[in-house]
């Protein structure tokens, strides 16, 4: 959770590319060709489009810009001052100013040319406004060119400063250069601040990350600061300041009492008193470091009187701390901590907010209601464990090893564990078997009832229920036996022959079929019944032999042969047909029927037509019909 | 000793896992990462079984279970039940419930002497888990949250339950359930801890984003550290500055 992240701000591209992104863009995005034949209207809708695109593209980008730089009203006072500070706030405001007033030029430029645009009468002088209006627009942007090198100076600069949260719980560390500060930095956090044995080797702030009682804390190291009026301090040093002022911190200040740094207890006392406004309200703890070669006791005694009035006040604890050898590092470290959760836990208890988290900070403990025990149930193994304090070493690998080691090939064996002995556990038991489902046939005590039913039988044995005599066989019934089987065989074999002709796959001819082709003929009936053996003689009036005749005979009746009258079986003669209707006889019907074919055929005859049915259409949609421009006019009269 | 640990991405551990005194059921998922922090943890112990319930892998809130028992909904199939009861020992009876509540994680919250459930519960239910897992059954809500099993999770030595349960409510079910009780989050101030974690009486596997003043209010609460060190209200501090 970054409150302010200055690393997404987007690049910002000097004058020279941003005009060259725009002029390519508006190339590449709009419609290139255009000929001085087409509609005025239409050569001046094409310019004018360029001259929006161009516009709207540059709006677009500088907007953009705008819009990601920290607004420093906004952003808290930290950022605001550190801002201020190493960019120039009156710089930072009056470019972005400045970009926000060539935006609003562009806007009115491209305005002004797509209004003249309706008095280009040409393709030429269309194109002559639109040119003019793109290097109108161009040059606005390129006055822009040092605020937009700035701007990128800028950013380049804010996404490498730390991510500091002002809000959260956070540690400043600050005194003289060269006197620990991030020595203690590296002690205690794994931010890895560079350390040089001379002064100012930290140029800006750096955070660091440390844990303590649960929670992250936040730790800043700054720039070592000199004794000086505020006036005269550098960029370096008014970061420190910057930070110390905004930020709600507690402030470890660090003296070197072996002034080893260069600069005598005194001074550094000094610096304290002088920056002391800006440790009010906050939690502070006076560090006294390098003790690894001069502790407090054997401090001289005017030295020694220089802190004494320190060392007197009780709301400031005074250390001595060395990161050379780690003595009192943790201490210092616990002692800030604990001073500035301590400020931070009064000042949240005095708020509302409070009232709903009290609930959690209470430990219910039972009243107790009965006499019952209720002990807790681990495992005697893992009580000695825990006694002993070590794990044991696994003797079984891991499932996600054996997953690992047999990786594509790996299938869980959900079996495995079963809590059966042998291999019975691999045994396959579907849970549906013809139908059922084999649950609800389970039943826990069927080994007990399968011995009880064993017994049962054994008894029953035992008593010879089993022992069947059989009666003696007599002669009728050997016979009736021998015969059963014969008919038993007979119908077998009568069955497999069955199916054997059954199979058979030659054509089957259809009863329907004449008797010829089915080859059932007299001649041959007689011939197989004489080669049986039967007398076939005296049987030509046999009725065997009374067939049908193929061709035409005397015998047959020719009163059937002859065709029929044609009479008019369906309905009654009372009503005539229709062309037949009123005519006298077969003369008038004769010369009737003459008339209506000449009539028939005056009508027909010039078309071509067979008849009065004849209704052919030669060409449905003739060409001349149906083709070719309308012009004024109505549709039918082509 | 409370143990971080995730189910496929998913931080919400208590509904992938059930962990009792006597075994312990892992969901099966499509890794075995999940069920090894357990096996690394237990099976030298208890007996660490893969299952499912009803085909699903949201085993932590389909089924109930302490170290006398286990309950599962009437939807499990016969072979689930089959595989549980063959893994299982044969101390722990299993037993399926018809519960219109199926899901019964969430309505039933228990340890090994004492159950709290939904005040809607069946009382045929009620009877079986008195039975099954024999526990003194309480019809109780947290915080009015009837889903007494999301929002509370309990041991023999103690019990987290909903953030917002009252200290009134608190010392009234610490006396029911014969245990110490706190309000507390898991999983980076998440209020439904049944989902968040499972415990039993000397281990506890929370989900990764949980913060390390939850597991240092865990470990406490639960007495799950090897040795005892410092209690809730010493920790006051920076509860409250971590929770504003």
């Amino acid at each position: 959770m970054v409150l302010y992240n200055f690393k997404k701000i987007v690049v910002v591209p000097p004058a020279k590319d941003l005009i060259d992104i725009v002029l390519s863009k508006t190339q590449r995005k709009t419609p290139t060709v255009v000929h001085k034949g087409y509609a005025i209207s239409r050569i001046r809708q094409f310019y004018t489009r360029k001259i929006k695109f161009a516009q709207q593209t540059l709006h677009d980008k500088l907007s953009q810009i705008i819009q990601d730089f920290p607004k420093l009203d906004d952003v808290h006072p930290f950022y605001t001052d550190l801002i201020n500070v190493l960019y120039d706030k009156d710089h930072f405001k009056l470019a972005l100013g400045q970009l926000n007033k060539a935006r609003n030029l562009i806007d009115n430029v491209a305005k002004e040319y797509v209004r003249l645009m309706k008095y280009g009468d040409s393709l030429y002088r269309c194109k002559l406004l639109k040119k003019a209006a793109l290097g109108r627009m161009v040059t606005i942007t390129k006055r822009q060119g040092a605020n937009l090198t700035y701007l990128e100076q800028v950013r380049q600069h804010l996404a490498r400063l730390p991510s500091i949260d002002p809000y959260t719980r956070t540690i400043i560390i600050c005194g003289f250069p060269n006197v620990g500060k991030s020595s203690f930095m590296n002690k205690i956090t794994r931010a890895d601040v560079d350390v040089q044995p001379y002064a100012g080797t930290t140029k800006s702030l750096f955070v660091g990350h440390t844990d303590y009682k649960y929670l992250p804390w936040q730790i800043i190291d700054t720039p070592g600061i000199l004794d000086h009026p505020l006036e005269e301090r550098n960029v370096i040093e008014m970061q420190s300041v910057t930070a110390l002022a905004h930020l709600r911190a507690a402030i470890l200040y660090f003296f070197d009492i072996s002034e080893e740094c260069g600069h005598a207890l005194e001074e550094q006392m000094r610096l304290f008193e002088s920056i002391k406004p800006l440790f009010q309200n906050k939690p502070l703890v006076v560090v006294c470091n390098k003790s690894d070669i001069v502790n407090l006791n054997n401090l001289s005694k005017e030295k020694r009187s220089v802190l004494k009035e320190l060392e007197n006040d009780e709301n400031i604890p005074v250390m001595e701390m060395s990161t050379a050898n780690n003595q009192g590092v943790m201490e210092v470290k616990e002692e800030a901590c604990e001073r500035l959760l301590s400020y931070r836990v009064d000042q949240k208890v005095k708020t509302k907010k409070i009232d709903s988290l009290l609930s959690r900070l209470h430990v219910a403990q039972p009243v107790p209601r009965d006499h019952k025990l209720r002990p807790p149930c681990i495992p005697e193994a893992v009580l000695q464990r825990k006694q002993s304090g070590e794990r044991p070493v696994r003797a079984k690998k891991l499932e996600r090893q054996i997953e690992e080691e047999e990786g594509d090939d790996y299938v869980l064996d959900l079996k495995k564990k079963y809590d059966i002995e042998g291999d019975q556990k691999y045994d396959v038991i579907p849970e549906i078997w013809e139908g059922h489902n084999i649950a609800d046939y389970i039943d826990p005590e069927i080994f007990d009832k399968l011995t009880e039913l064993e017994q049962e039988e054994e008894l029953r044995v035992a008593a010879g229920m089993y022992d069947m005599k059989l009666p003696p066989m007599t002669e009728s019934l050997k016979e009736i036996r021998e015969l059963a089987m014969q008919i038993r065989e007979k119908k077998f074999l009568l069955k497999d022959e069955a199916l054997i002709n059954k199979q058979c796959t030659k054509p089957v001819i259809p009863r329907t079929a004449p008797a010829k082709s089915r080859g059932r003929s007299v001649s041959r009936l007689k011939n197989e019944m004489e080669d049986l053996g039967v007398d076939m003689e005296d049987t030509e009036n046999a009725h065997f032999t009374k067939t049908k005749k193929r061709g035409r005979s005397e015998s047959r009746n020719t009163e059937n042969k002859r065709q029929r009258v044609d009479v008019s079986r369906a309905r009654s003669n009372s009503r005539a047909p229709r062309d037949e209707m009123g005519v006298a006889n077969d003369e008038m019907k004769f010369r009737l029927k003459n008339i209506a074919h000449k009539a028939i055929s005056k009508k027909v005859g010039p078309k071509g037509l067979k008849g009065e049915a004849d209704r052919f259409i030669g060409n449905k949609m003739p060409k001349h019909l149906f083709s070719g421009k309308r012009g004024v006019g109505k549709t039918n009269r082509r | 000793m409370a143990v971080r640990v995730q189910f496929e991405n998913n931080n919400e551990v208590g509904v992938f896992a059930k962990l009792t005194n006597a075994y312990c059921l892992v969901a099966i998922g499509g890794s075995e990462n999940f069920y090894s922090a357990f096996e690394a943890e237990l099976d030298e112990a208890i007996p660490v079984i893969h299952t499912s319930l009803a085909g699903c892998r949201i085993i932590g809130r389909m089924c109930v279970a302490n170290k006398n028992g286990l309950l599962v909904p009437d939807t499990t199939t016969d072979s689930e039940l089959q595989h549980i009861r063959n893994s299982l020992p044969d101390s722990v009876k299993v037993r399926r419930v018809e519960e219109r509540l199926s899901a019964l994680g969430n309505v039933i919250s228990c340890n090994d002497y004492v159950a709290l459930v939904h005040p809607d519960l069946d009382p045929q239910t009620e009877e079986i888990i008195a039975d099954t897992l024999q526990v003194e059954v309480f019809k109780q809500t947290i915080a009015s949250n009837v889903l007494v099993g999301s929002y509370s999770v309990l041991s023999n030595q103690g019990g987290l339950v909903h953030p917002k349960t009252s200290i009134q409510d608190q010392d009234e079910l610490s006396s029911l359930l014969q245990i110490p009780l706190v309000a507390g989050t898991v999983n980076r101030g998440s209020e439904v801890i049944g989902g968040g974690m499972v415990v039993n009486d000397w281990i506890s596997f929370c989900g990764m984003d949980t913060t390390s003043t939850e597991i240092s209010v865990i470990e406490n609460i639960f007495k799950l550290q090897d040795q005892a060190s410092g209690q809730v209200t010493s920790m006051r501090a920076s509860l409250i500055e971590s929770m504003s």
